[in-house]
């Protein structure tokens, strides 16, 4: 099924066309214009000092690792999470629905400060674990309490976005699989998961993406203390001692690229199983 | 001996009472179809039987074994859902193949199976086919051979037509009988529609507000209907009150009778016979192939009329006035309360 719009119809678009001009085109274009100028000068000195510097490697190495580990662990929960609230009742839902929702716009401070309630050094979980014996001792201003911080808001996200593509999986579809003898899990396996496969896809491209640029949950958790992106671009736009904002449009432009990497991935992979 | 046994099956949903004593009794191998109209409680029934919902209260026996508490899979039961219900990712064999895999069957049986199933429902060359490559009917093929495939007990159809349009729907309906005939497969069918029920069914169950009103063959239903609500859901018979029927043959007369159209002969009475004869004038003509309806109007009631048509013979038209006979004994009257 394809449309094709009129010229009359193409003409209405023409603002909003406009707009995104406005808003995307244009900011995009200055930050690569400008990734090219080093010193005043036109160099490709910006990426050059981005590919052989082991520093802004390592953030790269560092984002990425925070994005794949706390994306797989958002579509998985997210996926059970949506999975079980389909069996529940309305009112249940619902409440899950909103606490979803805050979940997924919980980030900076104020998840920063639950986080270090509960697993700051002297916060709540981290004493009663203590005690139990359970860890030595947990540092939660480190590459894994930005893990677990991020947790919360992708899971949330997860759940949100993954609620309304299994409400297109029809009940009946589960009672023919229950009278035939096909329990839950099979169910889910077999049926489930590969009729909204290619919605899955796309929400894990945009929970990577979301990891990706996180900023304020970072810096208001860690500060500038563990290596990533998004932080290193923000020191290096509005830092007293490293300002240089050109090489921080180059980064923008790698981080661009880098995302870019899973949206053609992705793209590619729903062209090839087109049902 | 009866197969499959209902007895006060009861269910509601919050105040509202679905299913209000249900007792019903169908016969191996019978095609018993459950007709009323939408929203008296069909789907909730046949969803009941198959253990997709719990009744507050009765008993369903299959085949002599209580089933009312087993879990779906283990009633033997197999269901034909209204809009095919088919697994969207699958192939027509793995659609089919899905349930007997489960049955850790090996391969080479789960093969002969599906190609027989398939061969009775006539989808041989749409084996590797996914469901949006078939058409409304074909679907609703796969799905019935998916249910049939696990040779259940018992098979039920959710109104298994009506998703389909109308030449489609009377192919498959000849269809659906002769598989039922040939598996020898007890059924329920569920319908909305009369026709249906009328043509497919050995015995018809006429439901309304969660209860059964009536149970019988067709003919009985069509003719001998248990109530005004069955009278007025079966058929176009004209349903006149006692006070109606009195005026238009001229006698008194004390129950309701329902006559249907094509029991008003046009034409006067053969001599000695004990029929009652009613001028009546036409009021409107309609000329629908073999058959002519007509609206007639005798001693101010007006009703319908229906007569065969012939090739070389011209329809009465509006205005014209006639004589009708009516036998009494091709009515049925019903008692007024
Ligand atoms: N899950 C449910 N919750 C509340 N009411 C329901 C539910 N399912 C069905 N009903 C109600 O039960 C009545 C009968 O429904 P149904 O069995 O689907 O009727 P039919 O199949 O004869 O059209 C309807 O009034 C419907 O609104
Ligand atoms: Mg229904």
């Amino acid at each position: 099924m394809s449309h094709h719009a009129s010229p009359a119809m193409k003409l209405l678009a023409a603002p909003f066309l406009l707009m995104l001009a406005a808003l995307v085109v244009w900011p995009l274009a200055t930050v690569l214009i400008d990734s090219f100028s080093k010193g005043g000068v036109w160099s490709l000195g910006n990426y050059a000092e981005i590919l052989t510097s082991a520093y802004y490697g390592q953030s790269f190495v560092n984002s990425l690792l925070i994005s794949a580990v706390t994306t797989a662990i958002g579509v998985l929960f997210g996926f059970l999470i949506a999975v079980s609230l389909r069996y529940r009742s309305g009112g249940t839902r619902r409440i899950a629905m909103a606490l979803a929702n805050i979940g997924a716009n919980l980030a900076g401070v104020p998840l920063a400060m639950a986080l270090i309630f509960l697993l700051g050094l002297n916060g709540t979980l981290t004493i009663v674990l203590k005690a139990s014996g359970l860890i030595g001792s947990f540092n939660v201003y480190s590459l894994t309490g930005l893990i677990i911080a991020y947790c919360y808001f992708q899971i949330a996200l997860a759940v949100l976005l993954i609620i309304p593509v299994l409400d297109g999986i029809e009940t009946e579809l589960e009672e023919a699989a229950s009278l035939i003898g096909v329990g839950t899990t099979r169910f889910w396996l077999r049926v489930g998961l590969p009729v909204v496969g290619r919605q899955m896809v796309a929400i894990t491209t945009l929970l990577f993406a979301n990891a990706m640029g996180t900023y304020a949950t970072t810096l208001a958790l860690t500060g500038t203390s563990v290596n990533v992106i998004t932080i290193r671009i923000s020191e290096l736009v509005s830092g007293d001692v490293f300002s240089d904002p050109n090489l921080a449009n180059a980064i923008a432009i790698a981080l661009f690229l880098v995302l870019l990497v899973p949206i053609v991935v992705s793209q590619l992979l729903l062209k090839g199983d087109k049902r | 001996m009866t197969y499959l046994d209902l007895s006060a099956i009861g269910l509601r949903y919050g105040d509202n009472v679905i299913l209000d004593g249900i007792d019903l009794s169908v016969e191996q191998g019978e095609m018993h179809v459950l007709l009323g109209p939408s929203g008296c409680g069909k789907t909730t029934l046949l969803r009941s039987i198959a253990g997709l919902v719990q009744p507050d209260r009765g008993a369903i026996h299959l085949a002599g074994r209580a089933i009312e508490m087993l879990h779906p899979k283990d009633r033997g039961i197999g269901m034909v859902f209204q809009h095919y219900a088919l697994f969207p990712n699958m192939t027509v064999r793995q659609n089919l193949a899905f349930g007997l895999e489960q049955r850790r069957l090996v391969r080479k049986v789960i093969d002969e199976k599906i190609d027989a199933v398939l061969e009775i429902v006539s989808l041989q060359n749409k084996a590797d086919a996914r469901p949006r490559q078939l058409s409304g009917g074909q679907k609703q093929r796969v799905a019935l051979a998916r249910a049939l495939v696990l040779e259940p007990s018992l098979l039920l159809l959710d109104e298994p037509l009506s998703a389909l349009d109308a030449q489609i729907r009377k192919r498959l309906r000849d269809e659906l009988k002769r598989i039922q005939r040939r598996t020898g497969l007890t059924s329920i069918l569920v319908t909305h529609d009369q026709d249906e029920a009328l043509s497919l069914g050995d015995r018809i169950s006429v439901m309304n507000n969660g209860r059964i009103t009536q149970t019988a063959s067709g003919p009985e239903i069509f003719y001998r209907p248990a109530d005004l609500f069955v009278a007025k859901f079966i058929g176009n018979a004209n349903i006149l009150t006692a006070a109606e029927f009195s005026r238009l043959i001229g006698r008194d007369f004390d129950q309701t009778a329902i006559i249907h159209p094509h029991v008003f002969k046009i034409g006067k009475a053969s001599e000695g016979s004990n029929l009652f004869e009613v001028a009546a004038t036409v009021v409107e003509t309609v000329a629908a192939g073999n058959v002519v309806r007509y609206v007639m109007q005798a001693n101010g009631i007006m009703f319908n009329v229906e007569a065969q048509s012939a090739m070389n013979e011209e329809c009465l038209a509006a205005g014209t006035g006639t004589t009708l006979s009516i036998n009494p004994s091709n009515g049925h009257f019903l008692k007024e309360n």
